[in-house]
């Protein structure tokens, strides 16, 4: 159907490169391989705020995942120079003040990099959900189209794993696990880093992302269609 | 603003930079070699057990610095034994060697924590060896020191001291402690003959000799080979065939000295002196009984008492023959076993005289033993927990008697216990309270009692109750009672909810960040309870849980395999418990012996400072087991 989406965006806008180098990328996606063989990209963003009509993202930070291993030689952080400058709520939480901002690059810059970095890797976050559609709104609007990386949610990750792990011990059980990220951080007695800034946030994704990946592994799961079948925990767009 | 494609490093997150600036020795780079070096690193993960390298086999591609997590480190030898070499926490690293030196790993590495590691390639790391002089000096120093280290620390591992251990107690016994009687005098012009009268009726090998100022001494050898062999007179004085002067040493020295004093001289009397005055003999045998502690030996001596004085010295015997198991690497369940044993033959032994002495008793009995001696896990000096039952005397006149015969009996008992070393219970749970010495539907009536309207606190107290068993007596009585509360906890189960309510309350000695929780005030302040905070933990669930199954083990080793084997509790759950429980006995007799040599009064509290990193490691483990324990009483005992 490639051809008939192609025709389509083009009677209105041809897309940017960086869109339809990527759409070559994910012709036929091969989801039987060993976990080991594929890219990941673990990203995290910080945004203007959560209206999703309003809001814009600001700044991306990501790391890649290869051979199940993190690449520091290969991290990604950047601002982005949002419509709006003026400080919002979130200014508060993020810390990227106005200024830093204007001397940001606008998102039609930023995000054909971005696309370039991720290149054949599965998109990974915690909550991606919330990362992918401002990430495909800012594609959409600054390069006419939305990217096909498909994506793997750590949250629900990691309820596939505390779920798989319960009846265990008298089956006794536990409701009231949060999934929030620094929550499962603590429960997984995993190192900390620094909340808040997107690189740092990725980072620790990215840890979560690890040790639970290898965890599963253990547990005989070894292909990333495995994975997809053991817990429907992954969110493929 | 850094533009953030691959190839373009500059963004290393700060954690990755701030952690190696605090790990030695990268925390002696500038920030720019550090940046560098971050950029090559790689983060990886990996499980508990996973297997880094594998000694002479796998090729050391990375060194691997300890984000967090754990390793430890062992060697594996041809006939598959395995001796644990080190243990590396966080900031701790491992591959250096190999990567220097240029082979393939040295030695095992495994992961015994879910582990995080940054990865530095082989070549970035040699280049840092090569081109930072003080990198250069750090691995070169380390390595030697390590080696050190590591063979101290190995024989920390081998139970704190060498394997010729009895050695070490010669180091710490005073030559005083250890001369038996007052020194025995004869006069220098005596004839031999007299001599060896004295020695045959004194049962000594030696005696002093006063000849003028000076002191000789004479020895069963001297009459062999100078008065037999060379086939002198009888009369002959015993200056002719005295040594004189005789060698001495210092009342104060350690036993250590005078073995070697005597080894020098070939000789094997020394007289002790005090202030320039003679006190005693001692003798390469009086060294040798010091050292040679088999618990063979012990168990003859105990049982060969025939007044139970002669028994009071024994029990100080015990730590001398539990230092050998624990040198010969027994394991602590075989320990607390063998000191079972040992006090029990005391017991034994110790009442049977007492009865000798005092007539048969009106009617039949069974002495009690609660607590620790119940469930047979006694350390040192464990405090008495008692209690007797009888018969119910047939009538008025027999009642008044029997309880004239065990009050007197059971009084008895307790003082020549306490002068063994038992020291009395400090909550009056002896025999010698008449509460605790009652005839048979008595103590059916208490444990009634404790079962069916149970005060918390009181059932609480009573739980050293429900751990008894028989030490003396008529056995059976013991096991009609514990039929008797089998078959009542059957029925009622109320009391183990405040039982599971309370042990549910105490707190694991793990703090939220995995530190210990160690006492915060006081003599003990910084000091970790072993007893109370990690072994009773592991007693009452067994307790608990044998109590509600009806397993009539009072050994905590014992309940947790029964409930194991009748599928109570999971096999896995079961041996995890072990082993945390013997872990933890075993420190605290190491503990424990330590303070006992170094004739501190011994206590449970650990310094957790002083753990080796493994020990540390270990016991983290065990108390993990604790809040999985304590997890699987909290479904079992939902209402709480």
């Amino acid at each position: 159907m490639r051809w008939f989406r192609e025709l389509f965006a083009g009677v209105f806008r041809k897309p940017h490169e960086a869109i339809l180098k990527n759409r070559e990328l994910f012709a036929d996606f091969d989801q039987s391989r060993p976990l080991s063989h594929y890219d990941f990209v673990v990203f995290d963003t910080e945004l203007t705020g959560l209206n999703k009509r309003k809001d814009e993202i600001i700044s991306i930070g990501a790391v890649k995942i290869r051979n199940l291993h993190i690449e520091l030689s290969s991290a990604f952080h950047e601002l982005i120079r949002p419509a709006k400058l003026d400080s919002t709520d979130s200014t508060l939480i993020h810390r990227i003040t106005p200024d830093q901002l204007r001397d940001a690059r606008e998102a039609a810059e930023v995000l054909p990099d971005f696309i370039d970095f991720c290149g054949n890797a599965l998109l990974v976050g915690h909550f991606v959900g919330i990362d992918m559609f401002f990430l495909n709104k800012a594609c959409k609007k600054a390069l006419g189209g939305y990217i096909q990386n498909p994506s793997v949610d750590t949250m629900r990750l990691a309820r596939g794993y505390i779920e798989g792990q319960r009846s265990f011990d008298y089956g006794h059980t536990d409701q009231s696990v949060s999934y929030r990220l620094e929550d499962l951080t603590e429960r997984f007695n995993l190192p900390r880093f620094k909340p808040h800034d997107a690189l740092e946030d990725a980072m620790q994704t990215a840890y979560l992302f690890l040790y639970l990946i290898k965890k599963m592994k253990k547990g005989g799961i070894q292909t990333l269609k495995q994975l997809y079948q053991a817990g429907r925990i992954w969110h493929l767009m | 603003m850094p533009k953030g494609t691959e190839g373009v490093h500059s963004v290393s997150p700060e954690v990755v930079l701030l952690f190696l600036k605090k790990t030695i020795p990268f925390n002696e780079l500038d920030d720019e070699t550090l940046q560098n070096i971050a950029r090559h690193i790689i983060i990886d993960f990996y499980p508990k057990g996973t297997v880094l390298f594998k000694q002479d086999e796998t090729e050391v591609e990375y060194l691997y610095i300890i984000q967090k997590g754990g390793m430890k480190i062992y060697l594996k030898d041809e006939e598959g034994n395995i001796t644990l070499k080190d243990f590396r926490g966080e900031g701790a690293y491992v591959g250096a060697l190999p990567i220097i030196q240029g082979t393939k790993a040295n030695l095992n590495v495994e992961t015994v924590e879910d582990t995080f590691c940054f990865l530095l390639p082989k070549d970035v790391f040699l280049n840092l060896v090569q081109s930072h002089s003080r990198i250069t000096q750090y691995f070169l120093k380390s390595f030697s020191e390590k080696f050190i280290r590591t063979a101290y620390r190995e024989l920390r591992h081998r139970n704190m001291v060498p394997r010729t251990e009895g050695t070490l107690y010669l180091f710490s016994a005073r030559v005083r402690d250890v001369i038996k009687k007052e020194p025995e005098f004869i006069d220098a012009s005596r004839p031999v003959q007299d001599a060896a009268r004295r020695m045959a009726d004194l049962h000594i090998g030696s005696l002093l000799v006063s000849a003028g100022s000076e002191t000789g001494i004479v020895t069963d050898k001297d009459l062999r080979t100078k008065v037999v062999a060379e086939g002198r007179e009888l009369s002959t004085p015993v200056s002719d065939i005295m040594t004189s002067p005789v060698a001495t040493i210092n009342a104060n020295a350690v036993c250590f000295d005078a073995l070697l004093t005597m080894m020098k001289h070939q000789i094997h009397h020394l007289a002790v002196e005090d202030d320039g005055r003679i006190i005693g003999v001692i003798t390469a045998h009086d060294i040798m009984v010091l050292q040679g502690s088999s618990p063979l030996y012990l168990f003859r001596e105990i049982v060969a008492q025939r007044t139970i004085e002669g028994l009071y010295p024994l029990s100080q015997k015990v730590p001398l023959v539990v230092r050998t198991l624990i040198e010969e690497g027994a394991k602590a369940n075989n320990i607390t076993r063998m000191i079972t044993i040992l006090n029990d033959h005391i017991l034994d032994r110790l009442l049977t005289l007492l009865m000798d002495k005092m007539g048969t008793p009106p009617v039949q009995f069974c002495w009690l033993l609660l607590g620790s001696e119940g469930r047979k896990e006694q350390t040192f000096r464990t405090d008495q927990d008692n209690a007797l039952v009888y018969v119910t005397p047939e009538n008025e006149h027999l009642a008044v008697q029997a309880e004239e015969y065990f009050r007197e009996f059971a009084e008895a008992a307790i003082e020549h216990l306490e002068n063994c070393g038992y020291p009395r219970c400090p909550g009056d749970v002896m025999a010698s309270n008449p509460r605790w010495r009652a005839p048979y539907p008595k103590w059916e009536g208490y444990f009634d009692h404790w079962i069916d309207s149970p005060e918390p606190l009181e059932v609480l107290h009573a739980s050293i109750f429900f751990d008894f068993r028989s030490g003396f007596g008529d056995a059976s009585m013991a096991e009609k009672l514990r039929d008797h509360i089998v078959e009542r906890s059957e029925r009622q189960q109320i009391y183990m909810l405040h039982m599971a309510r309370d042990y549910l309350s105490r707190r694991v000695p793990l703090s939220f960040f995995k530190n210990f929780i160690v006492e915060k005030n006081g003599e003990h302040k910084n000091k970790l309870d072993i007893k109370h905070k990690g072994l009773t933990p592991i007693v009452n669930f067994a307790r608990i849980l044998s109590l509600k199954h009806g397993i009539r083990e009072t050994n905590t080793i014992s309940r947790l395999q029964a409930l194991a084997d009748k599928g109570h509790i999971a096999e896995e759950l079961c041996s995890m418990a072990t082993d945390a429980y013997e872990l933890q006995m075993q420190m605290r007799f190491v503990h424990q012996l330590g303070q006992l040599e170094a004739g501190i009064q011994p206590d449970n509290y650990i310094d957790p400072g002083k753990l080796s990193d493994l020990e540390k490691q270990m016991l983290k483990d065990a108390f993990a087991v604790i809040e999985r324990l304590q997890g699987v009483l909290k479904s079992i005992f939902p209402a709480i």
